[in-house]
Formats: structure tokens, C-alpha cells, sequence
């Protein structure tokens, strides 16, 4: 059963800007739900008005079957940890992770226990006498993990909160949040514009564009099977190629005519994308979904213009008809610039869009 | 070698001429409030009869009782006091005094008034004998440091009481400027509305009248809610000025208090008063105390609209501007007098100094 449903949400500012124009989503428990967007997609709207810090315009939200479109945030049962932490600096680590227990009116002794407990889950039980002024950014993200954890809420939502942490911080927080999400099993949404955080974070990752969903699915779902190019652009590193192709057959074989090079396809695929009479598309293709060939050999030959060691891998940047294309091969090659090189493609993680709708071909 | 003595001399001289300017500068500021300290600790005979003035109050004054000639048959004596420009004793005082009662107290009060020591009437006659056996007697008296500040309110009616006026004048101000400031302010600071920067710019507004011109009404329109000539009608005025200045000041330092800590707050358990109370007034108290600072002290010396709307109840500034007016100026009291208002101003404001910062935005997180 669902824990939160959405239903028709939307915002819209001032009568004339839209934040989120619809929003249909069915939340699981347990469930880490990631939202991923560019800035300005609408993503943290959606967590403010989910949270009560923003009214909706239209829709409402249903949280373990109870209305609470127009509850005050405190009345939700949910809890929240925000981009820039938002610790009250007047108050020592303790009294902050304790408001909202003196606030329910818990014994005293509960509360020392309680946030002892969660003081110990973000491993920060020797600062409780501090003030937030005397720590650091990671410290203070930890405290406003550790207030967020003190309530038990229903609902746990997070705005970008490693956002403001340094690289590699944020990498082990990322590793801790999930481990925390599993110990506790709150149902959690996860607002980040970074991809990687949301493919390694999420059960389910829904991907936002100009306040609407793009899409809905599982980190292997949004990867192998972006439904439109936004996705399938905005989703991993480097970015899916994209060729606009056109489709020719010649006895019974069909092929996708590039500028470049011609990819010849399977009688699968070719009834696939050739349905309703289709003649051009766009072809998509993972950087990593290239296999090097012999020279000469592959369907795509062309020249490399630079190359990036990335240690376990390297990135082979090359130019075809004016786009720069990235392509993913093994260490083990020892390639320069200016070296001719050659490419089959995994035909298993070909991608195919409709060119005016951009959406997948399926 | 050449080269970087000609670099020492240079940043040295150029350091010299930075502390000489700057020393003159502060000079400018430090000098007139000086003299206006050491004037009001001075006795009237140091201010109007030692020339050059000196710079610092003294201690003591000495004095010497020389025999005169007898007069009407009575023993006569004259006071000399030892005078530091002229370095020697000049007799100065009444030309004669004898042992009569009213001619004792004469002298006693003279003492007193000219030269703020105390002593008795009888001490005087114990001077007196000793001037006798000895041919001339010289004594040395202690100064009593504060006299002018004593004598100041003695002398001019209704020192001490505008004392009372000035302080709740300054505590109605600073009362209802900062709640409806304070509430204007957090307004400006946190709500999207129309007008919005129109309006904060027109609260300014208000300050640009003089107070002059707009006297008679204000007298009309206090003395008509039955309000003339008492603090509370006199901080009204006050507010005027003030609840602008406060909604600009405090605009600010909610301003400096991310919003996200109140969206905390709520999210935790309380309402949206609740929030404030909790979070953002603590986080702001420090702002605000600055902001009353400010309030008190425009209070506590503004003399322009004090003098036209008070009569019989006037505020400390009003006092010392009528002292200012009277047909024997002592220019010591009206010093003390000065100084006594001035005094809480400046320990106020050194007071605040921590916190101007903050006023300006900017908490620290």
C-alpha cells in the first residue's frame, strides 16, 4: 500500500509562474524515493509543499491515507533536513536535536535516550554540549540528520543535503545516509540535481523537468531505459551520445544513415523503429556501449581528439560531423590524439528516439 | 644597501604623517569633550580666575588668612588664595571678615560657592585664632570633586525631577517604536506584497519634517488627547521619528536570520508564533537591544521637541538648555550639567558597540 500519494499536485506563483505543474506519485513504504532535476525543475517545491512550508495550488497529498494538504507542517508527521542544515545557533547540539521531544511534552529522561540513540546513528555523541558555531559543515549536516531522525517521523525529507558539503564528504555521508535509511526503514525523499547521488541512493529515482515528471523508475530503469532524451542526456557521465540517423533499407536490411557512418540493424530493431513509417530518428548510445575495433573495422571510424585518464577507465572525446562525441574504453589502450580509432556498438543498449517527440521508441 | 634605507625612510615617514593626521583628527573629537569633563569638575574660581586655564582639575586649594586693620573696633581678616598663574598668594573673597556670625557664614558659603570646598564656621574661627598667634595662618582644603554636579541639580528647578521625565520619556519610546517597528520590520523582511519597497521608503518620510514647523499642531493635537507636557505625548512624537528608523533596523537583522530556521522550526512541532519565539527572537534579541540603544538615546537628548511640548515637565536636555539661557551663567554647572546628560548616551553606546554589527545583518551561524 502506498504511505504518500500525490494527486494532481501543482504550485504556481503569483498566478503567472508555474513551480510544479502536475505531480502523480505513489509512494511505498520503506520506500527511498530520489527526486532529480535540474535547478528550477521543481523538485524542492514539491518537497515544500509535501513538508507544509508551501501552499499548493491545486491537488492534494495523502499521507498513510490521511488528507494533509492543509495541515501545518507540524501536524504531518514528518520530519525534514535542509540544504543549508537550518541548526538554530542559539541552541547546544542537545536542545536542538531535543526541540521537537520537549515540544511532544516527552519525559525527560526519554529525551536524554532518545537522542543519545540518534546522536550514536550519525556518530556525533561527544558534541552534545557544543553550539552549532563551533563545527563544521559536515559536523552541522550530521546534527540536522540527528534532529531529523529524533522525531520517528512517517515521512523523512531531505533538501539537497550534501549539497553543501565538500566532495569527498559527500560521498561517505552518501554511503551513511543509505545505511542509516536502511537501520531505521522511514520512508524517505531525497531531493539532489546530481545524478550520481540519486543512481546510488535510490530505490526509485523520479526525474523532474519544468515542474513536471519525466520519469519514474529504478536506477537500472532511468539508465538502460530512459524514456526520452532528457533522461537519457541527464543521466550518467558523460551524457549518452546522441545521433540523428536516418532509416534506409536494401534487400530485406535495414540501416541507420549517418553523416559518419551506417549502422546496420537486426530485423527486430529495424521493425522497431521503422513502425508507422518512421524515417529519421535519434540514435542514442551510453559512452561505455562502444566496443573498440580492429582499425578500420567497426562501424564508426574517426579520429581522437582528446583523451582523459580517469584511472579505471578513460575517456576518448572524438569529432563527428561537428558534435563532440565520448566514448568509454579500458585503461589498456594506450591511445593519443590524433590516433585513428574504430567502434562497434553493444547493440543489447542501442537507444532509439522519436525525433520531434524525443521520446523512446518502444 | 642605499636602496632599502631609502625604502625604511620612506615607509617610516609615511607612518609619521599617518599618526600625525590621524592624531589631530582624534584630537578634534577628544578635545571639546575633554574640556567639557574637566570644566564641570572645576571650581568657579579655577574656570574664571586662573589664566591660562588650567587643564586639569586640582586636588586642593591653599589658602592664607592675613590680619587687616581693625574695623569698627572688631578684629578683621582677609583670604588669600594661592594662585597658580601668578604663583604667589592674591587676596581674594570679601575685603574683610570678622568674627560675627552672618560675616562667618559670608565666608563659608564663599568658600563653598567659589571654590567647592567644604568647611565650617567654626573651623573658620579656629583659623582665626591661629592667625593671631602666628601673624597669618595658611591651610590647605580638599576639593569636593562632584560639587558641580550637586549644585546643578539643587540649583536649577526640576533637574531631578526631569531626570524621571527624560527616563520614562526614553522607555515609552523605545517600548513603542520597537513593537510596532519590530513587527513592521519583520514584515519588510519575510512577506512578498505589493507596495512593498514604496512603503519602506515612505516611512522615511516622516523624518524629513522639521520639528519646527510642524510645532503648533503637534501642541494642538497632544494637548487635545490630554497629552501635553507629559512623557508618554512626548514619546509619541518620538515614535514618529523612531518607528522608522526601528522598521529599517530591524528589517535587517530578521533579514540576517535565514528563514529556513524558522521552516525548522515549524517543521519540528511549533506554529508559526511559535517559531518566532523560539527561534527567531532569541537569534535577534541582541539586534534589538541595539535598536533600543538607538531609541534611548534619541530620546534622551533630543531638546527641540522637548522644548516645544513640555512646560512644567521638562526633560533633562530642556533643563540643561534653560541653564544655558541663565542671566549668571556658571559655565561649570552648566558643564556638570551637560555631562550628566551626556553620560548615559555614552555608556550606552559603548555598550552596544558589540552589536551594531549585527544590526547591520549578518548573524553568526
Amino acid at each position: 500500500m502506498a504511505v504518500l500519494e500525490l494527486n494532481d499536485l501543482a504550485k504556481r506563483y503569483n498566478r503567472k509562474v508555474w513551480g510544479v505543474r502536475k505531480m502523480d506519485l505513489e509512494v511505498e513504504d520503506r520506500e527511498f524515493i530520489v527526486f532529480l532535476g535540474p535547478s528550477g525543475c521543481g523538485k524542492t517545491t514539491c518537497m515544500r509543499m509535501i513538508a507544509g512550508l508551501e501552499e499548493t495550488t491545486r491537488g492534494s497529498i495523502n499521507l498513510e491515507g490521511r488528507d494533509i494538504t492543509d495541515l501545518p507542517p507540524r501536524d504531518r508527521n514528518i520530519s525534514m533536513v535542509f540544504q543549508n542544515y537550518a541548526i538554530w545557533p542559539h541552541m547546544t547540539v542537545f536542545d536542538n536535536i531535543a526541540f521537537s521531544l520537549k515540544l511532544k511534552k516527552m519525559p525527560k529522561e526519554d529525551i536524554r535516550k532518545t537522542v543519545e540513540e540518534v546522536a550514536g546513528m550519525v556518530k556525533i555523541e561527544q558534541l552534545l554540549t557544543r553550539f552549532p558555531g563551533q563545527m563544521s559543515g559536515g559536523q552541522q549536516q550530521r546534527v540536522a540528520l540527528a534532529r531529523a531522525l529524533a522525531v520517528k517521523p512517517k515521512l523523512f525529507l531531505m533538501d539537497e543535503p550534501l549539497s553543501n558539503l565538500d566532495a569527498k564528504l559527500r560521498v561517505v555521508m552518501r554511503t551513511e545516509l543509505k545505511a542509516i535509511h536502511q537501520k531505521t526503514g522511514a520512508t524517505s525523499i531525497f531531493v539532489t540535481h546530481d545524478q550520481s547521488e540519486a543512481m546510488s541512493m535510490a530505490d526509485r529515482i523520479v526525474i523532474m523537468k519544468d515542474g513536471e515528471i519525466i520519469q519514474v523508475g529504478t536506477p537500472e530503469d532511468v539508465y538502460f531505459r530512459s524514456a526520452d532524451m532528457f533522461v537519457a542526456g541527464f543521466i550518467g557521465t558523460p551524457p549518452t551520445n546522441f545521433f540523428p540517423v536516418s532509416i534506409r533499407k536494401e534487400n530485406d536490411r535495414g540501416y541507420l544513415e549517418h553523416s559518419d557512418f551506417n549502422c546496420p540493424l537486426g530485423s527486430e530493431e529495424l521493425g522497431l523503429v521503422s513502425k508507422g513509417g518512421r524515417e529519421e530518428l535519434v540514435l542514442g548510445i551510453r559512452p561505455e556501449d562502444f566496443k573498440l575495433a580492429a582499425p578500420r573495422k567497426g562501424i564508426l571510424n574517426a579520429e581522437v581528439l582528446v583523451v582523459e585518464p580517469q584511472g579505471s577507465h578513460q575517456i576518448l572525446a572524438v569529432e563527428l560531423a561537428g558534435n563532440i562525441v565520448k566514448i568509454i574504453v579500458s585503461p589498456d589502450q594506450k591511445l593519443a590524439p590524433g590516433d585513428p580509432v574504430s567502434f562497434d556498438f553493444d547493440y543489447k543498449h542501442l537507444h532509439f528516439f522519436d525525433k520531434d517527440s524525443e521520446k523512446r521508441i518502444s | 644597501m642605499n636602496n632599502k634605507l631609502r625604502q625604511n625612510i620612506y615607509r617610516s615617514a609615511r607612518s609619521t604623517s599617518l599618526y600625525i593626521v590621524v592624531t589631530g583628527v582624534a584630537m578634534m573629537l577628544i578635545f571639546p569633550m575633554f574640556f567639557l569633563f574637566t570644566t564641570s569638575l572645576m571650581s568657579d574660581y579655577e574656570n574664571y580666575q586662573e589664566w591660562p586655564k588650567p587643564l586639569l582639575p586640582s586636588r586642593t586649594v591653599d589658602f592664607r588668612l592675613v590680619p587687616l586693620e581693625e574695623k569698627d573696633g572688631e578684629e578683621a581678616y582677609g583670604l588669600q588664595v594661592y594662585n597658580f598663574a601668578e604663583g604667589d598668594f592674591i587676596p581674594y573673597g570679601p575685603v574683610s571678615n570678622s568674627r560675627s556670625k552672618s560675616s562667618l557664614r559670608k565666608l563659608n558659603n564663599f568658600i563653598y560657592n567659589n571654590f567647592n570646598c567644604r568647611t565650617s564656621t567654626e573651623e573658620i574661627l579656629l583659623w582665626m585664632d591661629e592667625t593671631d598667634a602666628k601673624g597669618s595662618h595658611s591651610f590647605t582644603l580638599k576639593k569636593g570633586i562632584l560639587n558641580n554636579y550637586n549644585r546643578f541639580f539643587r540649583l536649577y528647578s526640576g533637574a531631578l525631577t526631569s531626570v524621571l521625565a527624560s527616563i520614562s520619556t526614553a522607555l515609552f519610546t523605545i517600548l513603542i517604536s520597537l513593537s510596532i517597528g519590530g513587527m513592521a520590520g519583520y514584515a519588510f523582511a519575510r512577506y512578498v506584497f505589493k507596495g512593498k519597497n514604496i512603503l519602506k521608503l515612505s516611512v522615511l518620510f516622516v523624518r524629513m519634517f522639521p520639528p519646527v514647523a510642524i510645532a503648533l499642531p503637534m501642541v494642538i493635537t497632544l494637548g487635545k488627547i490630554g497629552l501635553y507636557d507629559k512623557p508618554v505625548g512626548l514619546s509619541l512624537i518620538y515614535s514618529i521619528n523612531q518607528i522608522s528608523l526601528s522598521i529599517w533596523i530591524t528589517a535587517s537583522i530578521f533579514m540576517g536570520i535565514p528563514e529556513s530556521l524558522e521552516e525548522a522550526a515549524l517543521i519540528f512541532g511549533t506554529s508559526k508564533i511559535g517559531a518566532f519565539f523560539r527561534v527567531t527572537l532569541p537569534l535577534a534579541v541582541p539586534g534589538l537591544a541595539a535598536c533600543a540603544m538607538y531609541s534611548f538615546i534619541y530620546s534622551w537628548n533630543e531638546v527641540i521637541n522637548a522644548l516645544i511640548l513640555t512646560q512644567f515637565n521638562p526633560t533633562l536636555p530642556v533643563v540643561v538648555y534653560r541653564s544655558l539661557l541663565g542671566a549668571n551663567a556658571q559655565v561649570h554647572l552648566i558643564a556638570a550639567g551637560s555631562v550628566a546628560q551626556a553620560l548615559p548616551a555614552i555608556i550606552f553606546t559603548l555598550f552596544i558597540r558589540r552589536y551594531i554589527l549585527q544590526m547591520w545583518g549578518g548573524v553568526k551561524v
